[in-house]
């Protein structure tokens, strides 16, 4: 156990010592999360009785491509430099690289969504009703989601010859299912839906915050489970 | 020589299924144009559906089955069956838009089937487009190819259960009123499924042969 927390650690801060020094992804994501939103705001002005609505959308929609940005070079940098190899060889286990990765994409993606979060609530006018510790819980819940696919893809296409372009629509092709109820979460939250009407009359079908919630837990627990278990295969030589 | 029976006793089940689904077998509808035949789209529909999901199935198992083995043949029948699944895939789809602009006024809309359907065929041409990128050997296409195969049928539950989470548009069932349209329906499913499986083994059978002359050449 000591060893594995010891290589998960080494990894880790690796990652976040070179992020650190270099400057070079958290950054670019923000100014990135700046203008998607600034463009869905703007287009969200043709119908701006609904501006509310389109909020949540706009915040899922940044997460996940800047995540992207943060994802594609968690692997990128390992292989343009060949340090990919010095990994592999090291006495590692392939599931431990994984999960400090997953870990440093989980923190970059933390810390840009402290900064785009207040950004998007006030060109949105959106205002948090609910409890802010679910609304931090649906918050990092979509981003270990979306870290744990982007992580093990962006290994995957360092092999390919598309590489960032590949990636994302390996990426939205899974997180498909997981943008629905993340959504209905933001929209309860935020009071666009009343919450006492969530799950009742004509909003019988779409379930409540609490089952949204654990739809986010149970995608996050296969995903990362099935991504750490088979990592190994895509590093494999 | 069984393959080519095979084949014979597909095309006249395709034919005869065809035959009773357009006679004996003809639903009418929808109710505001009863003298449409646009619900016989039904006997395309449903086994589409249905072989979609097998050949999806068919390439869950031959991913695993490559993971563990290594062997070649099990790269194959997943590519197979991700080529066969696209287009039923595509079948279903089209089908299917075609009867919701008949009988609900649109060609697609959120409903739960339906963006299971549409991912249904964006999972295997993704996966498609994921094979046709990778640089490398063939042993690490086959294994980046499996990996991706595995996560990706790990979404299809996922789709299905978010979509409680949309309002559905959907027909629950369907109910025949007639013997002979149970008896297209099945023929068509029996058919259809055939089909299905007979398109993978030729298609494994043609990357065999495919992979042979890239060895030798």
């Amino acid at each position: 156990m000591n060893y594995f927390l010891q290589s998960l650690k080494s990894v880790f801060v690796k990652d976040v010592l070179i992020e650190l020094r270099s400057r070079q992804v958290l950054p670019t994501m923000i100014v990135q999360g700046m203008l998607i939103v600034w463009v869905l705001r703007i287009a969200s002005e043709a119908v701006s009785s609904a501006v509310t609505v389109v909020g949540p959308v706009a915040l899922w929609i940044a997460f996940i491509f800047s995540g992207l940005l943060a994802q594609e070079r968690s692997f990128a940098a390992e292989h343009d430099e060949g340090c990919i190899n010095g990994l592999i060889v090291a006495p590692i286990d392939e599931g431990t690289i994984y999960l400090a990765k997953l870990l440093v994409n989980v923190v970059m993606l933390s810390v840009y969504e402290l900064v785009l979060t207040p950004i998007v609530m006030l060109a949105f006018k959106l205002t948090l009703s609910g409890n802010i510790g679910l609304f931090i819980l649906v918050l990092m819940l979509g981003n270990i989601g979306i870290s744990s696919v982007g992580t093990l893809f962006s290994a995957v296409v360092q092999l390919t010859r598309t590489r960032g372009s590949l990636l994302s629509i390996l990426v939205l092709a899974i997180l498909a299912p997981m943008m629905v109820p993340a959504t209905f979460a933001l929209l309860i939250l935020f009071n666009v839906i009343p919450p006492e009407l969530a799950g009742t009359g004509a909003l019988a079908f779409v379930g409540t915050l609490k089952t949204a919630i654990s739809y986010m837990a149970v995608f996050d627990i296969v995903f990362v489970t099935a991504c750490w278990l088979l990592f190994g295969f895509v590093v494999k030589e | 020589m069984i393959r080519r029976i095979l084949l014979f006793v597909n095309l006249i089940l395709i034919l005869a299924s065809m035959w009773i689904a357009l006679t004996i077998g003809q639903i009418r509808g929808p109710q505001a144009n009863p003298d449409s035949v646009v619900r016989n789209i039904i006997y395309a529909h449903v086994p589409s559906s249905i072989c979609a999901m097998l050949c999806f199935v068919v390439l869950l198992v031959a991913s695993i089955g490559y993971l563990i083995t290594s062997k070649r043949t099990w790269d194959l029948l997943a590519m197979a069956s991700a080529e066969v699944g696209t287009v039923f895939a595509a079948i279903l789809n089209l089908t299917g838009s075609i009867f919701s602009r008949a009988e609900w006024g649109m060609w697609w809309t959120p409903s739960p089937r339906l963006v299971s359907a549409a991912l249904l065929w964006f999972l295997c041409v993704v996966y498609l487009i994921l094979r046709s990128s990778i640089a490398g050997s063939a042993d690490k296409k086959a294994r980046i190819c499996a990996v991706y195969g595995i996560i990706a049928f790990l979404d299809v539950p996922m789709v299905y259960i978010s979509a409680r989470y949309m309002q559905d548009i959907h027909q629950p069932s369907f109910s025949f009123d007639a013997a002979g349209q149970r008896l297209a329906f099945f023929m068509s499913m029996a058919s259809i499924v055939l089909l299905g499986a007979l398109l993978i083994w030729i298609r494994t059978d043609l990357l065999k042969i495919k992979n042979r002359l890239e060895e030798h050449f």
